[in-house]
């Protein structure tokens, strides 16, 4: 372990500048007040907005997509603490399985930001692919203005929300590729989308080692 | 006694360090480790990690008290690691960060030795001092949430917010 | 068999064709009307022993299209809802009908006397002051089959809906046609401003709501 410069200690002047009463974000609770929900269009012309950004610097829709997982990945990341802190003190305990922590994603990670739970969970039936396992969503909110245009049909702005779920799983420990796919289902639910998770090898390895002990 | 804290990021880096005595007892807050000890004190912490990431994934093996079923671990891994008088404490975040605190209590010999025996820490193992370590851990926790909440704070980066530090000082003579 | 009143009268008509009065309990049987629901009628002054009615109107609500334009006058979205409302016209007439209809448009909003402002707000205050109504230019376009409304945004952006001579709360119609622009072509990233508007969602929604609308 390398040491850190210990400047912070000896007083150095941080720059940092403080609002006039104090009172910093460390000073106010983290839980959850009744106020905390977002205008919804607000949020659609951000996201609008984030995969316009996104488009403009890159080529193809694959690195369209990766930009947008990206983009949620530090989201995920940061989710995840917060979300295990607001859970209730007994059940404040880290997904330690697969099953346990897509069950998190599913229930915790999607009411928190899309104020539903995601439709389904799914393994997948390929015997080849143990690693993977399927979220789905109808109806993805990010979704829920967005046309794709005919040209670009194999794009789904729900990558970001990948991005989230990858950076959950990275958060925990649990390496993972997270990609979307619409898979319309008719008049229904023509944005259905499915989120692929796809786990390293050695999440998988140590998921089978665990189970042994 | 004298408490070194640490926090470790997901790549075993060191994001924040802090140094501290006790304050139960009339202790003065200052710690009480040699120029020398305190090089040492980083080594020891780190060959602690191999344990953390063991005890981390074990069935609740060492933290069994705190697992509620089997699928999900307790993030207090309690005192997991001991060389010579230094007794490490873990506690792991959802992001896999690590909390290490080493504390090592006075020696027996000192002249404080009867009122010692009943306070925190002079028993390193025992359930006040953990559940005073726990409450330690949880107060920093809520403040490294908010701390990672950061827009500007990326994964693994060092935390230099001079609240932050505040507030684990704070939490430090709190419950220590 | 009796009529209540005589000249102009409200009459419904339901599906076992039969008319129904507005103002008494009476009903008749009808022999020939082309007419689905609701209708006005006009009843011969000379009966009672003859009734004889006339349609003054095909019943119906019906939105025949919707006509989207830009600021700049250039047409950025045409669909029709019904077929036979209106006579086809090539794309570029209606190019050419969104063009002229902006520039009509804003002449007559030129012509418009400018409301008289109400008095500044006394100083010290921090109202901010106050600004005549801008002027509405033309608003609705009738023919004897056809009637057209006209919505500019405050952007400038308009919307012409061509409904028929009898539809009501069209104002309500074209709201809420700008409630799904707002909603589904201005939140799409896809969407560049001031081009066609080329969205899966918006023709979705539209269609659905317009049929709706046609079908009651």
């Amino acid at each position: 372990m390398s040491s850190l410069p210990s400047s912070a200690s000896t007083g150095k002047e941080s720059g940092l500048r403080v609002p006039s009463n104090g009172k910093t974000i460390y000073h106010r609770p983290i839980n959850r007040t009744k106020t905390s929900e977002l205008s919804q269009a607000s949020f659609a012309f951000l996201f609008s907005e984030m995969v316009a950004y996104a488009q403009k610097r890159v080529k193809g829709i694959q690195e369209l997509e990766h930009k947008l997982n990206v983009q949620g990945h530090s989201i995920g990341i940061k989710l995840l603490d917060l979300l295990l802190y607001r859970e209730p003190a007994r059940t404040q305990l880290r997904p330690q399985n697969i099953v346990a922590l897509l069950h998190f994603i599913k229930q915790n990670v999607w009411l928190h930001l899309f104020g539903r739970q995601a439709d389904r969970l799914e393994k997948s039936t390929d015997a080849e692919k143990p690693d993977e396992y399927m979220i789905i969503d109808n109806e993805p909110l990010v979704n829920q203005y967005i046309s794709v245009p005919r040209e670009m049909s194999q794009l789904n702005c729900a990558a970001f929300v990948a991005g989230v779920v990858e950076g959950v799983c990275d958060g925990a420990d649990f390496p993972a590729r997270v990609t979307a796919h619409t898979v319309g289902e008719g008049e229904m639910w023509p944005g259905k989308t499915v989120f692929l998770v796809k786990f390293r090898s050695e999440v998988v390895e140590r998921e089978a080692f665990l189970a042994k002990s | 006694m004298s408490y070194y804290f640490a926090i470790v990021g997901t790549q075993d880096n060191p994001l924040f360090e802090y140094e501290f005595g006790t304050s139960k007892q009339g202790g003065d807050g200052q710690s009480r480790f040699t120029e020398q000890v305190r090089h040492l004190n980083q080594f020891i912490l780190h060959s602690s990690l191999d344990i953390a990431e063991e005890v981390q994934w074990s069935h609740g093996q060492i933290g069994r008290g705190l697992t509620g079923g089997g699928s999900r671990n307790g993030r207090y891994l309690k005192c997991i690691d001991k060389f010579f008088n230094n007794y490490i404490s873990c506690f792991v975040t959802g992001g896999n960060v690590k909390f290490l605190l080493l504390h090592q209590p006075t020696t027996p010999t000192s002249t404080a030795s009867s009122r010692s025996s009943t306070a925190i820490g002079a028993n390193p193992t025992s359930p006040a001092t953990e559940e005073a370590i726990k409450m330690f851990f949880m107060e920093v926790y809520d403040n490294w949430v908010k701390a990672i909440m950061n827009p500007f704070y990326k994964a693994n980066m060092e935390v230099r917010s001079p609240i932050f530090r505040a507030r684990v000082a704070a939490a430090g003579r709190k419950y220590l | 068999m009796k009529v209540a009143s005589k000249g102009h009268s409200l009459f419904r008509i339901d599906n076992t064709r039969r008319v129904w009065f507005s103002n008494s309990q009476d009903k008749i049987d009808i022999l020939e009307t082309n007419s689905k629901a609701e209708t006005r009628f006009m009843v011969s002054p000379s009966w009672p022993d003859t009734l004889n009615l006339t349609l003054v109107s095909p019943d119906s609500r019906t939105v025949f299209s919707l006509i989207i334009i830009n600021k700049a006058g250039g047409l950025i979205y045409n669909k029709t809802f019904h077929e036979g409302g209106l006579n086809k016209i090539s794309t570029n007439d209606y190019l050419v009908l969104a063009g002229t209809f902006h520039g009509v448009h804003a002449i007559t909003a030129r012509l418009n006397p400018v409301k008289p402002v109400a008095p500044p707000p006394t100083p010290g205050t921090n109202e901010p002051p106050n600004r005549p109504e801008p002027s509405s230019g033309l608003e609705v376009l009738e023919t004897e089959n056809f009637r057209m409304q006209c919505f500019n945004t405050l952007t400038g952006t308009k919307f012409l809906l061509f409904t028929e001579t009898t539809q009501t709360n069209v104002d309500v119609t074209i709201k809420r046609i700008y409630d799904l622009y707002a909603d589904y072509v201005m939140k799409n990233p896809f969407y560049s401003l001031e081009m066609p508007i080329r969205c899966d969602i918006f023709d979705r929604k539209l269609l659905s709501y317009i049929r709706e609308i046609n079908n009651r």
